[in-house]
């Protein structure tokens, strides 16, 4: 089981996440969205011990009972890879490129279990064929820049399950691939999810993905969880206004269909994200929300219910 | 005067000392330094002689102000021929390119297998070692430094948008040279310069000491040194000197050199 | 990939031959009368046309050219004026001595630069980073000659560990080994000033690349890190630099061999000048440059070989 609990990562005075507290069980598939800058690639790099060396990561990160925050990059090395595994968001330049893609499959096993290269090549190969790469034998002599994005996608999210971890994190896996790839490669994530029983913890602003492939979602905004719950339930009935207007800008045929000769303007959130450093103190979403009032903008909501706002749901 | 990097302002200095020294020799020196004295050779550091005498008694100081003069004006006058007719070479194969750009910077690598030691070998064996063969052999070298920055930068220049007007308007290639593309390419080549102007000093002082370059009784850093080796046993202190100066010198315009790039193109500053 | 080879292999076979009519016509055409160059000028009559007799002197210029080459091809290299040997067995004679050093030298100036190149980028902006750039700074200012008299200075004259030059020949290997320790150190300690600098920052742009960051992600530890993945990576780049040395390799053995007083190919050329022995130091001249551009052609080769990227390519 991982749990964070009131994990705070602070650049300074600015706060990339603050308070965020959650539980990944086995088997769990978690969505974690946001827009860019809300602190969710903060949370994956958080959860593997990979913060920039100039954030402060603070409160507590449980990976099966050892606390990790404040813990060596010693004890991390132990725990990456083994427990705990991240994909990252670029494939193209995320494999040595002078290393057969075999050869980098099979580093980890030999360094890690200490296996011997035909064993390795054994467990490479299974890899391979778990992540439905096609024509594994002949991939196992190529190089990076041989095979194309998709692929490289697939060797790493091979190399990520190389030593079986139980949180296997996605940083925005799809976003930098074709449209249809994106769809396999969601598909992918998912079923290795179930069929390991390995938790999943995807991240990314891709809502159609997150909604193919996840169970549970928070929703991030400003380093605060501003939503929380089934997958379902955040998508059909938002309780967070900012929820709420991010699925309502969703172009649907609702919400351009033309109306008495106008066309209607795809309803956006007013204002633009600020930065860290201007963040409101209490309510990230101040000064944005529809449904603010005075105190929003100095205290920080309660969590009720899944979401974390002052008015009482039936007001939104 | 913050804003200026370190680098630029301690080069600037050490620049200016070596370069102000070098110009003050030719009106004043604390002593003839050509004067022998056997009887006072050897001397230590004294309120007369700054930094004492060699074994022939001639005051070490007013030889290191000397032959900072010949190092300065070596390096300034090789590097100011080599960059010349590299820069010309350059310009030209930017101007024109094609086959004559190919030929123009083979030719100009061609320079690449002569070391400045190997060409100064090859005149010295020719005309005998001089002055002269070690501005020659260190201009040779400068040539392809500076018709590849010159080209480079050029052909960057003939890219832009203005120069495409000009050219529409009827320029011709040399007028577009010399007002457009020249300008452009001042400051990287004078950031080339003064990092040739270091290479420059180093070279004249390893000719000198091989004695290929500057003859007696022109003194020179490099020549003091390789008399000083012989008397390493006796006076171990007139090793030190003339190195101390090159190093300076040396170390001066590199500096300079690294400043005023990191000044023109703040790109690069960041991560050095 | 074979046309590339192609092309390349011409272009080297080309600037040999454009070398060699460089040094032909430098060491020919520009004296005007050799003979006068080599005698002197109180040579009597006699004497210089015997001599030009000698040396071919009075055919045509092409063909002395062509006779020089064809020769040289064939291992002769013309017969030296001062020492009365053929000048193929004052090389051979001294080769050994001379890429002793070169190779030692280099040999210990990949390792000092690697070492410091790649601990400066480890340690970058802390105290390790800053300690390397100043020294590589000041090893770049520093001439080899005046390092090395500072080093004999040391070690020589105050400690009495080390001979102060000279070469006891090879009867006694630990004696030969000991005269060879300064001179090695000395050309490698300048040599490595630029290597470690160009080391250092193709070390930092590797360890920005994302496959870098994927090598943490999956637990490895920052030394397994830094050296099997950063390094290999930032050789690229630092493969063109270390042909370009050769250049630097070839003068710092000249000079190197001079100051220690070693009997090699460095002091055998400064002799030769001395004697006004045009053959010989034609001769010498073409061989080191022969090497510079050898080196030059092979380095790109090498490229070839540890970049899978341009197999691919071109």
């Amino acid at each position: 089981m991982i749990g964070a609990y009131n994990l705070t990562v602070a650049f300074g005075a600015a706060q990339a996440l603050r308070d965020v507290s959650f539980e990944v069980h086995p088997g769990d598939r978690i969505g974690v969205v946001g827009e860019s800058g809300c602190g969710k690639t903060m949370l994956g790099l958080a959860m593997i011990g990979m913060t920039p060396d100039a954030a402060k990561v603070s409160g507590s990160l449980l990976l099966n009972g050892t606390e990790m925050v404040g813990a060596s990059e010693n004890s991390w090395q132990d725990q990456r890879a083994r427990r705990v595994a991240m994909v990252f968001q670029e494939p193209m330049a995320a494999l040595n490129p002078i290393k057969r893609i075999g050869d980098s499959v099979m580093e980890p096993l030999m360094v890690h279990f200490g296996l011997s290269r035909k064993q390795a090549r054994k467990r490479a190969l299974a890899l391979f064929e778990e992540v439905a790469i096609p024509d594994p034998e002949a991939r196992l002599k190529q190089f990076p820049h041989e095979v194309s994005g998709g692929q490289r996608q697939r060797v790493l999210i091979a190399l990520a399950l190389s030593c079986d971890p139980e949180l296997l994190i996605a940083d925005e896996p799809t976003t930098a691939l074709d449209a249809n790839v994106a769809l396999r490669i969601t598909d992918l994530l998912a079923r290795l999810a179930r069929d390991r029983t390995m938790a999943l913890l995807f991240i990314s602003h891709d809502l159609a993905a997150v909604a193919r492939a996840t169970q549970d979602m928070l929703v991030i905004y400003g380093g605060d969880i501003v939503e929380r719950g089934s997958t379902a339930d955040v998508l059909s009935q938002p309780k967070h206004p900012y929820t709420q207007g991010l699925l309502a800008a969703r172009p649907s045929p609702w919400n351009v269909r033309e109306i008495g000769g106008r066309r209607k303007r795809l309803p956006t959130i007013p204002g633009s994200v600020p930065s860290l450093a201007n963040l409101p103190t209490g309510c990230r979403f101040a000064g944005r929300c529809p449904f603010e009032i005075s105190r929003c903008a100095a205290q920080k909501p309660v969590e009720r219910e899944g979401t974390i706002c002052h008015l009482p749901e039936a007001e939104r | 005067m913050k804003r200026l990097p370190v680098n630029f302002l301690i080069g600037t200095a050490f620049v200016g000392l070596v370069v102000g020294v070098a110009a003050l020799s030719l009106i004043w020196t604390p002593h003839d330094h050509t004067l022998l004295n056997i009887r006072s050779k050897f001397a230590p550091a004294s309120p007369e002689h700054w930094l004492g005498t060699d074994q022939l008694g001639r005051d070490v100081f007013s030889q290191l102000m000397t032959a900072a003069r010949n190092s300065v004006v070596v390096a300034l006058t090789a590097v100011f021929i080599g960059g010349g007719i590299g820069v010309s070479l350059g310009l030209l194969a930017a101007a024109i390119g094609g086959l004559v750009e190919d030929f123009v910077m083979r030719l100009a690598d061609i320079s690449f297998a002569f070391p400045t030691l190997l060409f100064a070998i090859m005149l010295a064996a020719v005309f005998g070692p001089s002055l002269t063969v070690a501005v020659v052999a260190i201009a040779f070298i400068n040539i392809p430094v500076f018709a590849r920055v010159a080209r480079a930068s050029a052909n960057q220049i003939w890219t832009r948008e203005y120069v495409y007007a000009a050219r529409a308007a009827g320029m011709g290639r040399f007028a577009i040279t010399r007002d457009h593309v020249l300008p452009n390419i001042a400051a990287p080549v004078i950031v080339q310069a003064t990092i040739e102007f270091a290479i420059a000093i180093l070279a004249e002082a390893a000719l000198s000491y091989l004695g290929l370059g500057a003859q007696p009784p022109a003194p020179s850093w490099g020549r003091m040194l390789s008399e000083a080796q012989t008397l390493m046993y006796l006076a171990p202190q007139l090793a030190i000197y003339p190195g101390l100066c090159i190093v300076l010198a040396v170390l001066g315009f590199s500096l300079l050199g690294d400043g005023l790039r990191d000044i023109t193109d703040p790109r690069l500053a960041r991560e050095r | 990939m074979g046309y590339f080879l192609l092309r390349r292999t011409i272009s080297f076979i080309l600037t040999l031959f454009v070398v060699s009519a460089v040094v032909f016509a430098v060491m020919n055409i520009l004296p005007g009368d050799p003979a006068l160059t080599i005698l002197g000028l109180d040579a009597t009559e006699d004497a210089l046309a015997a001599l030009r007799e000698e040396l071919s002197l009075n055919d045509p210029i092409m063909l002395r050219y062509l006779h020089w080459v064809w020769d040289a091809l064939r291992g002769d290299f013309g017969i030296s004026h001062s020492f009365r040997v053929p000048v193929a067995d004052l090389v051979a004679e001294r080769l050994p001595l001379t890429i002793s050093l070169a190779f030692s030298g280099m040999l210990l100036t990949i390792i000092l630069a690697l070492a410091l190149g790649i601990s400066a980028a480890a340690n970058h902006r802390m105290s390790g980073d800053w300690g390397v750039m100043f020294l590589s700074q000041l090893g770049i200012a520093l001439p080899a000659f005046w390092l090395s008299i500072l080093l004999v200075m040391l070690f020589a004259v105050k400690l009495r560990w080390l001979p102060p030059g000279g070469f006891p020949g090879y009867s006694e290997p630990w004696a030969a080994v000991r005269a060879l320790i300064l001179p090695t150190v000395a050309l490698a300690l300048v040599q490595s000033a630029v290597l470690a600098r160009v080391t250092r920052s193709s070390a930092l742009e590797v360890m920005r690349l994302d496959y870098i960051r994927t090598a943490r992600a999956i637990g490895f530890s920052r030394q397994r890190v830094l050296w099997r993945h950063v390094l290999p990576n930032a050789l690229i780049p630092i493969v063109t630099i270390v042909g370009l040395q050769f250049a630097a390799l070839v003068t710092g053995t000249i000079v190197i061999e001079n100051v220690f007083y070693l009997p090699g190919l460095g002091r055998l050329i400064f002799q030769s000048i001395a004697n006004r022995d045009l053959p010989l130091v034609q001769a010498l001249v073409m061989l080191f440059a022969a090497i510079v551009v050898t080196a030059n052609f092979i380095v790109d080769l090498l490229y070839l070989v540890i970049d899978p990227r341009l197999k691919t390519r071109s």
